[in-house]
């Protein structure tokens, strides 16, 4: 999101460096952009822009497969059964939980994860590259690390866990292993994000805050958190957004079974399980406007702290 | 800066601390993959004794075989495609003025957080009807929508960095404006394109939800949930070895790219986000 | 700018080959002169089913080949979304499928399947049993031919009771007694959450006279006494000392592994109980070995559980009014979308003929639907059971045929999931309620 900020604000910062601009080259440039872009807004158009309308069209017809006949506008009456429903408020409550939770832990082990590789003096090549290794692994195949980690006879997890539990069958440890997963694979995005912000703490200014007798901690609470106020904003909004989403782990954990279903998930099984294309629309609808509504609220949190904070060209 | 050899040490239990956190469940699931049929149900991290039957068997089955195809196929061209599509529109985004530019990063920052569960139910209704369900371009097509945002951000904060002065400066020594792009701008560009295609290589390669919405039968199934739909002998029961093996041999592309490239990517992910 | 045009070419020839590397997948396969039939069927069983698609091949005199494909599905569930899925996308690659009974309203209903040409649907009802063959037939019309069929019957250990339990309350008693007495006493039942549960209350629904839906989308789960009749059925077995303590999470393997382990008593499931209790060919089977008062040990007391092991039929709700118990099985269907629909139902009737469900039967112990093998010394001897099997099919009841089945099974079983929480008094109505909705498209399934 600071890439479109940045964007914008690099290309006039191009612009102002030349002469003052002609209209016939302002014309050549603006085609040549055309050009450039076409290709990406095509695309965008026709696989996003397009089904989005189309979502929202589905949302306000009956559309069953198994009833082709019985096809037609309804209304708002899907959206009325969705938010009716108690499996959708048990999804979303499921999902925020989630959400929040993990979100919560990933930026408390994130910093101290970020903080150990931007002062560690031994191996930091190979630290980094290791905690790419959850971001990078494939969200299918450490679901089933942990599945199996956590089977009763199978797993070295569940070999540590008094007998007889099998915390894959109950609602609340499942949704703990669900963010314990989350957590594990995404913790180190969220690291990066605030490495690349620390790289930006002047460490003159640490000094300083130091010389005037403040402690570590004080010097990460005053000084240090501030200066990554952006970066800390970004990661959470990248990482909300994200999570929000989340459906490949819970699948292939429980498949949605122990009241442990997402919204994804919810989705997921009213086309596919109910064939019911007419709710899942809805739902679909109803997730992304959920999500646009989180989004807008840390673009204006994020609004109020940008301004004042400008570019800087540093790279470690 | 001088450091003691406590506080040396000290880095390096703290390192190790993240070794283990990043790399155990990794080896967990190398661990399963190399247990014998008989000892998968004996919870030991560390196999009693190993064997390579697993990797044999799964490539005994068709349908890993053809998702394995599926699977490089379609993330290899998706990604080509999207970085593509991705280098014109950075390019333009990094170094022309247009009107509408705003526009398009919003959007496109819009789509890096759009649910895909919103997409899935009309791309299906669409894909079906127009004979794209359970195709190679029916999955194509999505990922390079989903993977646009990641390849332009990272792009055009690449393209940024780049001198472009360095091209006026070959073409005034002579060159045409061809061979000034081709011999100045391409070997500084292509660092940036490369790591790029790397990460929307990974995104590719990672996704379940349209995998699993948008397939049906080997012509496209994808390894992710090739592995998610593998049986057993019987019905009923789960072939942990099987499983393991596939998702070991899922996680290896990662694990070379990470060990070759780890700065290239750290600073492919967070060059964009950061310069706020 | 040339750089920017030499990109603007790479990209063209970019897409280019794409496109032209996807009309390749896309049409690479050829139609050859000969028919070919996809005969699609689930992994239980593929061995026989392909012995069967080759013999019915060969009697094509050459006029067709019927291929068997193995589905990667791990349960009905699956199979069906993986039929629906290339059904709703047009898939021409579909020609005859195995389809589990319950599918056939959905898929009729969808026009993913097509009627059975009026002759040839009164062959097949002629000879074939009266139960499975409704499983076939949706409003009136053959749509799926019965294939396979299922029952469940009463397995129990006859050393720990005198007789069989006649009902569910005798049976709670009879447990609840061993419990009492320190002996092997669970009784298992399919509590999962899964289609399972939703056979147990079906069951016990239509035995005592109630029925869940009309064929025609009437609501009738609420009306009458029968659905809290079975509801309390279910409450009673699930709070007593006569559940297993994992019932909530039982499938059908689970108790018959429950059994062999020698925890349990009684078992109601279906006749492979039988034949997982005693490998064909193996020397092992029996089960564990129990003591002199029937507890499991693992000593080598030389008397196993399958040397005690009997069965029933299945217990009925109330005295005197036998068990109507839920059918299962497998038809076989024609897609609507298959290029040789009359070659796929002609190839039919030969995958259905008394050869081949006898191969299935005595290969993957499912019981046939032809009337006449159930005298067949083979198939008789392959089920010591098969007069209490075929009894059962005989009073069987079927589960609705309404399209949106799978969803209103969806919804009971987690409305009755865990059966150890069912409330008889509240939970009839909130079922008609949701039961309503998802007949009319309106409802979530979770």
């Amino acid at each position: 999101m600071t890439t479109v900020w940045s964007g914008v604000r690099a290309a006039g910062s191009a612009r102002g460096r030349r002469p003052a601009p002609i209209s016939e080259k302002a014309r050549v440039e603006r085609r040549l952009a055309a050009l450039l872009c076409a290709p990406a807004v095509l695309v965008i158009l026709t696989v996003t822009g397009y089904p989005i309308g189309y979502a929202i069209y589905l949302s306000l017809e009956r559309f069953d497969l198994r009833f082709p006949e019985n096809r037609g506008f309804v209304g708002l009456a899907n959206y009325g059964a969705v938010l009716s429903s108690g499996y959708w408020w048990q999804a979303f409550a499921v999902t925020v939980v989630v959400t929040v939770v993990s979100v919560a832990i990933e930026f408390v082990i994130g910093l101290a994860l970020a903080l150990a590789m931007y002062r560690t003096v031994v191996g930091r090549g190979l630290v980094r590259a290791a905690v790419l290794v959850p971001y990078g692994i494939v969200t299918v195949v450490a679901s089933y690390g942990w599945k199996y980690a956590w089977t009763p006879g199978k797993g070295y997890l569940a070999a540590l866990l008094p007998d007889g539990s099998a915390p894959l069958t109950d609602q609340i440890t499942t949704i703990a292993v669900i963010i314990l997963a989350e957590v594990w694979k995404t913790t180190p995005f969220m690291a990066l994000l605030l490495l690349a912000g620390l790289a930006l703490v002047p460490e003159e200014l640490l000094k300083a805050a130091a010389m005037d007798g403040a402690g570590p901690w004080q010097r990460l609470t005053r000084v240090t958190l501030p200066m990554i106020k952006p970066a800390i904003l970004v990661a959470l909004l990248f990482r909300t957004m994200d999570a929000f989403r989340v459906f490949d782990s819970i699948y292939i954990l429980t498949r949605g079974s122990n009241g442990t279903e997402s919204v994804s998930m919810l989705g997921y099984d009213n086309l596919f399980v109910a064939f019911n294309l007419g709710i899942g629309s809805a739902i679909s609808v109803l997730i992304f406007i959920v999500v646009a509504m989180v989004a807008l609220v840390f673009v204006k949190l994020f609004g109020v702290a940008a301004p004042g904070v400008e570019a800087k060209e540093s790279h470690r | 800066m001088t450091a003691g050899w406590g506080r040396k040490s000290w880095w390096a239990v703290a390192d190790i601390v993240i070794l283990i956190y990043a790399l155990v469940p990794v080896l967990w699931i190398v661990s399963l993959s190399l247990k014998p049929l008989n000892s998968i149900y004996d919870g030991r991290f560390i196999p009693a004794e190993f064997t390579w039957s697993n990797y044999q068997q799964i490539f005994r089955l068709a349908p890993f075989v053809s998702a394995l195809r599926n699977s490089i196929g379609i993330a290899l061209i998706a990604t080509g495609l999207s970085v593509v599509i991705g280098t014109l529109a950075a390019y333009a985004i990094a170094r022309l003025s247009f009107p509408g530019k705003k526009l398009l990063v919003g959007v496109a920052l819009l789509i890096s957080m759009f649910p895909q569960i919103s997409l899935v139910s009309p791309l299906f209704d669409i894909e079906r009807t127009v004979g794209l369900f359970n195709t190679w371009p029916g999955l194509i097509l999505p990922y390079i929508t989903f993977s646009l945002p990641l390849a332009i951000y990272s792009l055009s904060a690449f393209f940024r960095e780049i001198p472009w002065e360095l091209e006026k400066a070959a073409q005034m020594d002579g060159a045409t404006p061809f061979q000034a792009f081709r011999s100045v701008i391409v070997p500084l560009a292509a660092p940036g394109v490369f790591t790029t295609a790397i990460l929307v290589f990974i995104f590719c390669w990672n996704d379940f939800l349209f995998a699993v919405s948008l397939t049906s039968t080997e012509a496209s199934q994808t390894t992710t949930v090739a592995i998610a739909e593998f049986t057993g002998a019987s019905d009923f029961t789960e072939p942990t070895g099987s499983i393991s093996a596939a998702a070991v041999l899922l996680t290896i592309p990662i694990i070379l790219f990470v060990l070759c490239f780890q700065r290239r990517i750290v600073a492919g992910l967070t060059a964009g986000a950061v310069k706020g | 700018m040339g750089g920017a045009s030499w990109w603007w070419r790479v990209a063209v020839v970019a897409v280019g080959i794409v496109l032209g590397a996807a009309t390749l997948v896309g049409c690479g396969a050829g139609d050859a002169g000969q028919v070919v039939l996809a005969f699609d069927t689930g992994a239980e069983g593929a061995g026989e089913y392909r012995a069967a698609a080759v013999e019915c091949s060969r009697a094509s005199g050459g006029r067709y080949t019927i291929e068997q494909r193995t589905q990667q599905s791990r349960d009905t569930d699956d199979q069906r979304l993986q039929f629906a899925r290339r059904l709703a996308a047009h898939d021409s690659g579909l020609d005859i499928m195995e389809l589990d009974v319950i599918l056939t309203g959905e898929f009729a209903q969808a026009g993913w399947i097509l009627p059975y040409p009026a002759e040839l649907a009164r062959q097949i009802e002629q000879g074939t049993l009266r139960g499975p063959l409704e499983t076939g037939i949706y409003q009136g019309t053959l749509y799926a031919a019965p294939l396979s069929t299922n029952t469940q019957l009463l397995w129990y250990r006859k050393d720990l009771v005198p007789h069989p339990p006649k009902t569910w309350d005798e049976m709670i008693q009879m447990a609840e007694g061993l419990a009492a007495r320190g002996l092997p006493h669970y009784i298992e039942v399919q509590g999962a959450r899964y289609e399972g549960l939703t056979v147990w209350f079906n069951t016990l629904l239509t035995s005592g006279g109630g029925s869940i839906v009309s064929d025609n989308g009437d609501v009738l789960v609420a009306r009458g006494n029968a659905a809290r009749q079975a509801l309390g059925v279910m409450s009673r077995v699930a709070t007593s000392r006569a559940a297993d303590p994992s019932l909530s999470v039982s499938q059908e393997a689970d108790g018959r592994l429950a059994m062999e382990a020698g925890r349990a008593a009684f078992e109601v499931n279906y006749p492979d109980t039988y034949t997982a209790m005693y490998p064909p060919g193996a020397d092992g089977g029996g089960g564990t070995f129990i003591d002199q008062r029937g507890r499991p040990t693992s000593r080598d007391t030389g008397r196993r559980v399958g040397d005690v092991f009997g069965w029933a039929a299945y217990p009925s709700v109330a005295v005197a009014k036998p068990a109507r118990v839920t059918i299962g099985g497998n038809n076989l269907g024609v897609s609507a979308t298959s290029r040789h629909p009359t070659e796929a139902f002609e190839a039919v009737q030969c995958l259905r003929n008394r050869d081949n469900q006898l191969r299935g039967a005595v290969g993957v112990a499912r019981p046939p639907t032809l009337v006449a093998l159930y005298d067949d010394p083979a198939f008789q001897k392959r089920y010591p059971a098969w007069q209490a099997i075929r009894d059962s099919l005989n009073s069987a009841s079927v589960r609705p045929e309404t399209p949106a089945y799978k969803s209103i099974s969806i919804v009971i079983s987690d409305l009755l999931n865990p059966p150890a929480k069912i409330n008889p008094d509240t939970v009839v109505g909130v079922l008609g309620d949701q039961i309503a909705k998802t007949v009319k498209s309106q409802g979530l399934v979770p």
